[in-house]
Parts: C-alpha cells; sequence; structure tokens
C-alpha cells in the first residue's frame, strides 16, 4: 500500500497492530492491512426464519384478532338490543365453566386456582359495583364514547403481548412488561365506558362479566391450550376464525369483506413479507462490543 | 513574533471544568500544539456562570460560548443557532483548521457543519465505542455519518475504535489516522520507596462504579482472591451506583480490613493512591482507549486489565476476559510475576511509550494533510451527501443548502470585513 518512506533497500519493520511506542517506522498513521476489520462478525445470533412456521406462527395473532372481533359483536348486539341479560348471563357461565374445563384439562393447577380465586372475587366486586358504572358517562356524548372505545380497543391490539399472556402463574420466568400491562388497562376501561351506556343494571353486570372475562382469561386459556397440543390449538383458531366470519357475515357485509383482509394479511401476506426481508439482515459484532457477564447479578 | 504555523480551533462540549478523558485530552494536546508554535483555541459551551473569553496556561484561549447545556452536558441541537458565533470565532481568530472532538458532542458536529460550509478544513477524533443495535446508537451513527461524509480526515484512538467508527460512519479506512491518548509521565512518578511486596501486596482499582466499568465482575473476583491468597488487601477508588453491591460484598465475606473503600478520588489525588499499590486491576466490559491502566504503568504497578488489547506492551499487562474465573487465574499470574517487575525502569518505558508531544507531532501531521485536501465547492460536496442513504441523503442536502443560504444571509448583514480580528498575545517570553 504505502511506498517504503526510506527509499532504500533497508526492509522496515512488520506493521504492528499497537498503540504504544509511537508512530511505526515506516508506516503513517491512517495504515491499513489486511487484518482491518478481520475480528468482526456477521449475523452470529440470527435465526432463520422457515415460512411455514412462521405462518403458524402467526395463526395465535389471527386467533386474538377474532376474540377482540367477537367481543365487539356481543357489545353490538348487546346495544341494539338483538341480545337481552338472561342469555348474556347463560353465555357468561358457560364461558367461565369452559374456561375452568380447559384449565383443568391442560393440569395447570397454579393457574387453576388462581382463576377460581380471580372469578369469584371480580364477580362479586362486579355485582356491586354495576350502579355506579351505570350512570359513570351520563354526561359524556355517544360520540365521545364510541371514538374513546375504538382508539382504546385499537391500543389494546397494538400492545397486546402476543406470545404469552400477561396473566401468569406466579413465578413465571418472565414478569408481564408495561406494554402488556397497558393494554390490559385499555382493554378493561373500553369494556366500563361500552358497560355505561346500557339500560339496566343486570345488563351492566352481564357485560362487564363477560368482557373482562374475555379480555382477563381468554389469553391464559388459549396460551395453555397452545401449550397441550399445538394441533389442538390450530384447530380451535380456524375453528374460531370461521365463527367469527360468519357472524361477522351475518351483521355487515363491508366488515366482513375488512376483516377476511385483515385476516390474510396477518397470516400469508406478512409472514412472506419477514422472509423476503431477511435477506437484508445485517448485525454486526466485534471486539468493539460490551462484554456480557456470563453470570447473573442478583441484587 | 512569529506567525503561527497553522491556526487551530478545537471544538467540543466536553471541556475543563468539567472533568474527563476528552476534556484531558484537549487540554493537553492544545498545550503541546502550543508549545510547537501553532495557535490554539478551544470553543465549548458555558458551564453555570463561566461564559466569555478565558485564558488558560500557555495563552490558550477558550471560548465559553453562553448556551446552556440541556442533558449529559450536552448543549441544545439548533442546527443553524450556532451559525454566527462559529462565524465571528473563525473569522475573528483567523483560524485555518477545525478540529472536533467526541461522537456524542452536538456542539462538535454543529460547529463541524458550519465551518465545512464556510470553507474550512475540518478534522474530527473519535473518543468512544457506540453499538449499532439500539435506537440511540442508530440516531447517533446516522448523525456520525452525515458529519463525517464531508470530513477532510478523521482520528482514533485505536484500532478497535478505528474499526468501529469505519462501520458506523462508512468513511475510507485510508482516512482515519490512529493516535492514541498519551499520559502526562512527569505526573504520575512512582513512589521514592517502593512498598514492600513481601508480606502484603496491595492492589488498587480506581474506576467509576457502574455497570460499564464491571463493578460486578470486582463483587465477584475480590472475595475470591482474598480466600486465594491471605496476605492480598483491596484498595478501591470511585463512587458510582455499583457502590452499594460492593459494600454488601465487603459485609458478606467480612472483609472491612481487607478492602478499603476510597469514595470519589479527585484527580489530583489519583496518583497518591496509586503509589500505595503494586497490582492495578481494570474490569470494564468496553474501552475506547483505557488511560487508566497508563497512569497505573507510569507509577509503576503492574495491570491486570479486561479488552484493552494493544495499548501495553505484553510484559506490563496481564490480560484476561471479562469472566471471574480468567480474572483470578490472570491476578494469580500477575502476583507471581510482581517480583521481576522494576517501577521506575517501568516509568522510564512509559516516557518513551507514551507522550503528549508525540501525539502533537502526528496530530500536526493529520492536519497538514487536510490542509492539503482540495477544497470543493457545494455542488460537490452536495454528492457526497447523497450517499448516506435513500430519504437520509436528500435531508442532508436540504440542511446543508439551508446552511449555505444563512452564511450568505450573515455575510450580507454583517460583512467579513467588518469583524474585528484578534491580536495575536504572545505569552510564552
Amino acid at each position: 500500500m504505502d511506498k517504503n518512506l526510506a527509499g532504500d533497500s533497508t526492509p522496515r519493520p512488520k506493521w504492528r497492530k499497537v498503540a504504544y511506542g509511537g508512530m511505526q517506522i515506516g508506516y503513517n498513521d491512517n495504515y491499513t492491512d489486511e487484518t482491518f476489520l478481520g475480528e468482526m462478525v456477521m449475523n452470529a445470533n440470527v435465526v432463520r426464519r422457515d415460512l411455514l412456521k412462521v405462518m403458524k406462527d402467526s395463526v395465535s395473532i389471527s386467533q386474538y384478532l377474532c376474540i377482540v372481533a367477537l367481543v365487539v359483536l356481543v357489545w353490538v348486539h348487546t346495544l341494539e338490543s338483538s341480545l337481552d341479560e338472561n342469555s348474556l348471563l347463560l353465555l357468561d357461565l358457560s364461558l367461565l365453566a369452559l374456561g375452568f374445563l380447559v384449565l383443568l384439562l391442560t393440569e395447570e393447577k397454579m393457574l387453576l386456582l388462581r382463576y377460581i380465586a380471580n372469578v369469584s372475587f371480580f364477580t362479586t366486586g362486579l355485582y356491586v359495583l354495576a350502579p355506579v358504572y351505570q350512570t359513570l358517562t351520563r354526561s359524556i356524548s355517544s360520540d365521545s364514547i364510541w371514538a374513546v372505545t375504538v382508539s382504546l380497543l385499537l391500543l389494546h391490539l397494538f400492545l397486546h403481548d402476543y406470545s404469552g399472556s400477561t396473566i401468569r402463574a406466579p413465578g413465571a420466568l418472565k414478569s408481564p412488561s408495561l406494554t402488556s400491562c397497558i393494554s390490559v388497562n385499555a382493554s378493561v376501561v373500553a369494556s366500563v365506558f361500552v358497560a355505561s351506556r346500557l339500560p339496566s343494571r343486570r345488563h351492566v353486570f352481564a357485560v362487564m362479566l363477560f368482557s373482562l372475562q374475555v379480555f382477563l382469561f381468554a389469553p391464559p386459556v388459549t396460551y395453555c391450550i397452545k401449550k397441550f397440543s399445538f394441533g389442538l390449538h390450530l384447530l380451535f383458531s380456524f375453528g374460531l376464525i370461521g365463527l367469527t366470519l360468519y357472524s361477522v357475515y351475518a351483521l355487515h357485509i363491508l366488515f366482513f369483506v375488512l376483516f377476511l383482509v385483515i385476516v390474510v394479511v396477518v397470516n400469508v401476506v406478512c409472514p412472506y413479507w419477514l422472509i423476503r426481508m431477511q435477506e437484508y439482515k445485517f448485525e454486526i459484532s466485534g471486539p468493539w462490543d460490551e462484554a456480557k457477564l456470563c453470570f447473573d447479578i442478583t441484587d | 513574533m512569529a506567525e503561527p504555523k497553522l491556526r487551530v480551533l478545537m471544538v467540543s462540549d466536553f471541556f475543563f471544568p468539567n472533568f474527563g478523558g476528552v476534556e484531558n485530552h484537549i487540554y493537553y494536546l492544545s498545550q503541546c500544539l502550543l508549545n510547537l508554535g501553532h495557535k490554539v483555541v478551544v470553543m465549548t459551551h458555558a458551564y453555570g456562570n463561566r461564559t466569555g473569553v478565558r485564558y488558560m496556561t500557555g495563552g490558550l484561549k477558550v471560548y465559553y460560548v453562553p448556551w446552556r447545556p440541556f442533558t449529559m452536558q450536552n448543549t441544545f441541537p439548533t442546527v443553524y443557532g450556532t451559525l454566527p458565533i462559529v462565524r465571528t470565532i473563525l473569522k475573528r481568530e483567523r483560524i485555518t483548521v477545525v478540529h472536533g472532538h467526541q461522537a456524542f458532542s452536538t456542539l462538535c458536529h454543529e460547529a463541524l457543519m458550519h465551518a465545512r460550509t464556510m470553507g474550512y478544513r475540518v478534522v474530527f477524533t473519535d473518543h468512544s465505542l457506540y453499538g449499532f443495535a439500539d435506537v440511540g446508537s442508530i440516531h447517533m451513527n446516522k448523525v456520525l455519518q452525515f458529519t463525517l461524509a464531508d470530513i477532510d480526515q478523521a482520528i482514533c484512538v485505536s484500532h478497535t475504535s478505528k474499526e468501529n467508527t469505519v462501520l458506523r460512519s462508512g468513511l475510507a479506512p485510508g482516512k482515519v489516522f490512529m493516535i492514541p491518548n498519551a499520559v502526562d509521565t512527569a505526573m504520575f512518578k512512582p513512589a521514592d520507596v517502593r512498598p514492600s511486596s513481601d508480606d502484603v501486596i496491595t492492589i488498587v482499582v480506581i474506576s467509576r462504579l457502574v455497570y460499564r466499568k464491571g463493578a460486578d465482575l470486582l463483587v465477584e473476583v475480590i472475595p475470591e482472591v482474598c480466600r486465594l491468597y491471605p496476605n492480598v488487601r483491596f484498595v478501591v477508588g470511585g463512587d458510582g451506583p455499583k457502590h452499594v453491591r460492593l459494600e454488601e460484598m465487603r459485609e458478606k465475606h467480612s472483609l472491612q480490613d481487607r478492602v478499603e473503600m476510597l469514595g470519589a478520588v479527585p484527580h489530583s489525588r489519583v496518583r497518591s493512591v496509586l503509589v500505595t499499590g503494586h497490582i492495578f486491576l481494570n474490569s470494564s466490559l468496553t474501552e475506547a482507549f483505557c488511560i487508566a491502566i497508563l497512569e497505573a504503568a507510569s507509577c509503576g504497578l503492574l495491570t491486570v486489565s479486561t479488552r484493552v488489547g494493544g495499548v501495553l506492551p505484553d510484559d506490563m499487562v496481564v490480560l484476561a476476559e471479562p469472566d471471574p474465573d480468567d480474572m483470578v487465574r490472570a491476578i494469580e499470574k500477575a502476583i507471581s510475576i510482581l517480583p521481576s517487575i522494576n517501577p521506575e525502569e517501568m516509568h522510564n518505558r512509559m516516557k518513551k511509550l507514551y507522550s503528549w508531544q508525540d501525539v502533537a507531532k502526528r496530530t500536526e501531521i493529520v492536519y497538514d494533510r487536510a490542509l492539503k485536501c482540495s477544497n470543493r465547492n457545494l455542488l460537490e460536496r452536495l454528492s457526497r451527501f447523497l450517499s448516506c442513504g435513500a430519504w437520509a441523503g436528500k435531508v442532508f442536502c436540504m440542511v446543508m443548502i439551508i446552511d449555505y443560504l444563512l452564511w450568505r444571509l450573515l455575510q450580507l448583514l454583517q460583512p467579513d470585513d467588518d469583524i474585528e480580528e484578534a491580536p495575536d498575545i504572545n505569552f510564552c517570553n
């Protein structure tokens, strides 16, 4: 690269990659040899993904979207008075029993106990507080309520923890993150707003019970199903997708088309796009990285 | 008085009275350049009530520009707000080269951008290592790419730092010079009477007690070494969030008499702490260039360190992986070779290996190279920015065009001839 600065036949000493000793004789300070970037490692920790696996994993996302869509459908039917409070209460009880059954079958003892405790606790709480919810938003106009509810539900969907569930058995490895707690809160507040638009106390109680049941317990129950058997999980998801599409079709054709498009995008288009973008992944590591401690810091 | 050969403006957010590696580097480099006969002016932001012009040793003129720092000693980035003051300083002092320090300093980036618009030569020195993966680093690297797209020469303080800077900014390796930091060997002399290493061996640690500097490794290593060697004691200087963990470790293993915690040690007292020891321990997880081990080696201590390859010759340092077992092994090796260490001889060797005068001479070569670079006009320079990225390139071009227009406007409002030039005052005689 650089010419021999001495200009005569004495060979210059070999260049060393060290910082001490001042300028190296025969070399400029900007000399770069072949060992430059020799210790750089590219894409060492990158996981290569497979299209079929990504598509199967994205079924959990569309499953949750269906669950939320079904909840919204129940709300719409209740608000339109096509679903009365007795059938709603029946729906609540059957969902509770179903959840209980699933947890029993998949043998999640800790979660089961927590489930029963939480359910009894908030059922009584809800029944007592139902009159408060009923008059909560009486002074607020309906438009604001629908706008806030829709935004809260969107926030809930964006921040939801799709990989696991926020309600975990105590002693679980990963504690819930900030965004998953925010999403749970958003869904609960959205349910309260919708419930406050209903005519009678029993309506309020039934809808609140239904919404809270689904938002708080659907994630752990579906997580248990997924852990128990992946085939069962896929079957359940497809069943749920079918049920939702049918119900939305019965409601309005435009929503049906929209929902179908969303399901296709989430399940087919997004995995394909992710696999295509993988080629551009460029992870750099080298001696400049901060060293990772090999032991856990216990405070 | 002879006309100075070069007129350099050092720009950074980090300068005295704030204390640290970058500040030290700028100060010592400026002093040595003044001794070589050049003119050096420093520009930084105001510290508290300290604004205006101050003179330091040797006639070093410091402009404390009246901008308040807003976070972590950085001035608030206004992109064009510093253009008038930078133009005034450059014209008043008849500067020829602008030298910016530290990628994290917003004032440095802005000043380099304005200097480039006005046609001055710019040189940039990077003092730290940065990652590539987190959000903060990605934005910082983009800003660096902008500044270095149009730089004349760049300097890095170690080979690892050079590789890191080249990867982050996409600069050609041939434009980056490797000039390390140095140590003031006159200030760091070994003790007149070396403490005896027959009965008690003292290991000194002086660093900020934070995660990055490996304080957690110390918590694992110190009890193990104390258990294996009953005649070893530790002196820990420095303060930080991990102080509590070290205190807990002392309590848990009952090492109060063998581990002495000094708290924060001011830089003037560092030498007096170092000369009480035989071995210096550095456990940092990442380091662009560790000056602490140079100071320790200058005081005649044998160093045990992680992650600082190439800074000291192999017989002055024992390297270890940032893993407690490997560090204990390295300390064992250091203790075994301790009798063969002669502090005076180590100090004399350090005088030849590192000196600020050498750094100044090498920096002078970089300035001369920068001055020889051809001056490009605006259109040629804009093409360099376009290669920075699909969207970023165009944004950068817009920024530079607006900067150019603002400069021309300033020239209309306050013509160049109206700016009074400051006389050069000779302090040397």
